[in-house]
């Protein structure tokens, strides 16, 4: 009976599976990300890629100073030496950032949103993505264009450290029809051309590829833990909760089965 | 001292029957020494009541209801305010698990044949329960006033517009306003921290009421008053305290685990729990790309979708609803439980549950053509289970129950 049934819904959720779209746009599946919350230091320098290249337009308003400098152990006087560009800032201020949404909805035509829960709405992956697939397109207003948000809004702040990536043909190996590599004679793969591929400009940019997916990396592990500063300690005290429960469990079980024998 | 505190306990006793109404309800009414797993879920029903209503009023505290603060202040919980993170993830998760563990304990009803004469009042108190818990679930998720929570309710109350003749107004009505604004949060705060809890009590407290009057069910089905000592206790039964507290004790305890888990390391459940699109604030003037209602709405939402006119879509998710009200009255059966039914009855549920989960994942995905077919054919499986249920439960051959437990 419970075969059937599993049977049929295997069949019917597997028919409901065969159509949607990709999570990551035109890219297709997303890069797969994996956070580190308690890595300090990439934390840190996430929130320094932030704040010099994306809070001028974009705000963290749920978050509060005090509290970054608190969770990313940074002391508040080099936090507000080097990262709070407004001199009457104070540690309990939220995050607002400086720009006017109404003017900057004129200049943009989309007011820059506020990135405190970006990725919650988005995801990890999307964002660490998002930021690694613009290409050149002379046909936009800003000369980007975006694999995983077509048409995207933002201009591509990051090129000056990451260089050119253009859109081009390069050589993949082929598959047969078996799912198998195709090879030659010699055992050498046989590849055919396949365009749609980001491609680097070597040395058009600051760093390196490894570097600057580094550099994303970072900024991706920052925006995750701000969309949830708790996520470390929920983690943490999650392990002692479920301990209790368990010793819990344990106990009553135990004191149960005494009383069950009166019956059994 | 103790002298003294026994004197006035009895003085109250005696114009309170105190003593009296706890050994019926809590401590020594007999429950059937008998039972299985699946006869745990009311009491863990009651667990989540009570997290939810705990968790409900220290939420409240902080959060505001209005249309420029709600969402903000949602945030400041999860931020700002001291293990408030704690209380929203108890309560979001809570409310997840109140309906699986309701929904696991309705299949119980219909596993067991629980609703069988004499228990059709406590069957019917408990669907009202669901209805009140679906109508609180639906208010709840406005309040955070995220993206799904704007559209969503975008989308169910602009049900009520399908009704002819005073649909619209009674759209405006429900919104107290013309769209969805502050007014509607206000209106929906309210009703979900004061009416509906109220009426929620007030109706676990009947079923509750009606259950110990007509005594608990049991997997076979049968009834244990037949056999009774000479003071009228039945013989295949214990006393609800110890016996069976301790017995929920270890599945509270079970059920605990289980809900630390989701509520520590996956409270958004992959977005079943809480769906991705309501971390960004509702915006009116951007519709999602894709309007979801949480997991325990979607079977309802799938049949919705199934009928292409819009009022047709609101009489068959009402009915799929209304219908359980009848259960009772639709099995003919002559046993209860699922052990000595016909073949038919086992199919039936079989099905039955087998589309419900389809459905319910079909309420969560895009429509395409194959999917609009297949919620076609999950609702007409859906309602042929009750349709049915006489005819099949009448004609099939039924086995015999033992005389006791």
């Amino acid at each position: 009976m419970r075969l059937v049934s599993l049977l049929l819904l295997i069949t019917f959720s597997s028919l409901g599976y065969a159509a949607g779209g990709a999570e990551c746009g035109d890219y297709g599946d997303c890069d797969e990300f994996d956070a580190r919350l308690l890595d300090n230091s990439s934390l840190q320098r996430g929130l320094n890629t932030f704040i010099n290249n994306c809070y001028g337009c974009h705000s963290l308003q749920y978050s509060r100073w005090g509290r970054v400098a608190k969770d990313l152990d940074i002391p508040e006087s080099i936090l507000f030496e080097k990262l709070v560009f407004d001199p009457n800032a104070k540690s309990g201020d939220l995050m607002k950032g400086s720009l006017d949404k109404k003017a900057s909805e004129e200049w943009f035509g989309v007011a820059p949103p506020d990135l405190t829960l970006v990725a919650r709405s988005r995801g990890s992956n999307w964002i660490y993505t998002y930021l690694r697939t613009y290409y050149e397109d002379g046909s936009k207003q800003y000369g980007v264009n975006n694999l995983v948000y077509p048409n995207t809004a933002m201009p591509n702040v990051l090129e000056y450290y990451q260089g050119k990536q253009i859109l081009g043909c390069k050589q993949v190996p082929s598959y047969a029809s078996n799912g198998g590599v195709r090879r030659d004679a010699d055992r050498n793969i046989i590849t055919e051309e396949e365009c749609g591929h980001l491609l680097l400009a070597e040395g058009s940019g600051k760093y390196t590829a490894a570097e600057f997916d580094t550099i994303i990396f970072d900024l991706t592990n920052f925006l995750t833990y701000v969309a949830e500063p708790v996520r470390a300690d929920r983690e943490r005290i999650g392990w002692f909760v479920i301990l209790f429960f368990v010793v819990f469990t344990a106990l009553s079980y135990l004191l149960f089965r005494e009383y069950q024998k009166d019956y059994h | 001292m103790s002298g003294m505190f026994l004197k006035v306990f009895d003085w109250v006793n005696h114009r309170l029957p105190i003593v009296n109404t706890f050994e019926r309800h809590l401590s020594k009414h007999p429950v059937p020494k008998k039972v299985n797993f699946w006869y745990l879920f009311g009491a863990l029903a009651s667990v989540v009541l009570i997290i939810q209503i705990v968790s409900g009023i220290w939420l409240m505290m902080p959060y505001e209801n209005t249309e420029e603060g709600a969402f903000a202040s949602v945030e400041f919980i999860m931020r700002d305010v001291d293990y408030g993170w704690v209380i929203r993830y108890m309560h979001t998760t809570g409310a997840s698990m109140f309906f699986a563990v309701v929904y696991l304990h309705m299949f119980r009803g219909l596993l067991y044949g629980s609703y069988q004469r004499p228990r059709e009042l406590v069957w019917i108190f408990g669907m009202t329960i669901y209805l009140v818990m679906m109508a609180e679930g639906f208010l709840g998720y406005v309040l955070p006033y995220g993206q799904m929570s704007y559209w969503g309710a975008q989308v169910i109350i602009s049900l009520f517009g399908a009704i002819p003749y005073i649909g619209e107004s009674l759209e405006v009505w429900v919104r107290g306003d013309y769209y969805i604004s502050g007014a509607t949060i206000s209106r929906f705060f309210a009703l979900h921290v004061v009416a509906l809890p109220l009426i929620l009590i007030a109706l676990v407290f009947m079923h509750l009421v009606a259950l110990h009057e007509v005594g608990a069910g049991n997997p076979e089905g049968i009834d244990i008053e037949k056999h009774v000592d000479e003071d009228g206790v039945p013989l295949d039964s214990v006393p609800f305290f110890p016996y069976k507290v301790l017995n929920a004790l270890v599945g509270i305890g079970v059920f605990m685990i289980v809900f630390s888990i989701i509520m520590f390391f996956f409270p958004e459940m992959g977005g079943y729990f809480l769906e991705k699109a309501n971390f960004e604030e509702a915006n009116p003037l951007s519709t999602p790309e894709h309007i979801a209602p949480v997991w325990y709405y979607s079977p309802y939402y799938a049949m919705l979708r199934a009928v292409p006119d819009k009022l047709g879509g609101l009489i068959v998710m009402a009915g799929a609803i209304a219908i359980l009200f009848v259960v009772p009255w639709l099995d003919r059966s002559k046993v209860a439980s699922i052990r000595y039914k016909g073949i038919f009855s086992k199919i039936a549920l079989v099905l039955f549950a087998t589309s419900f989960i389809t459905l319910g994942y079909l309420g969560t995905v895009p429509v395409t053509e194959s999917r609009k077919l297949m919620s076609v054919i999950g609702t007409v499986i859906y309602f042929g289970f009750f349709f049915l249920m006489p005819f099949y439960t009448s004609l099939e051959k039924t086995s015999v129950p033992p005389e006791r437990l």
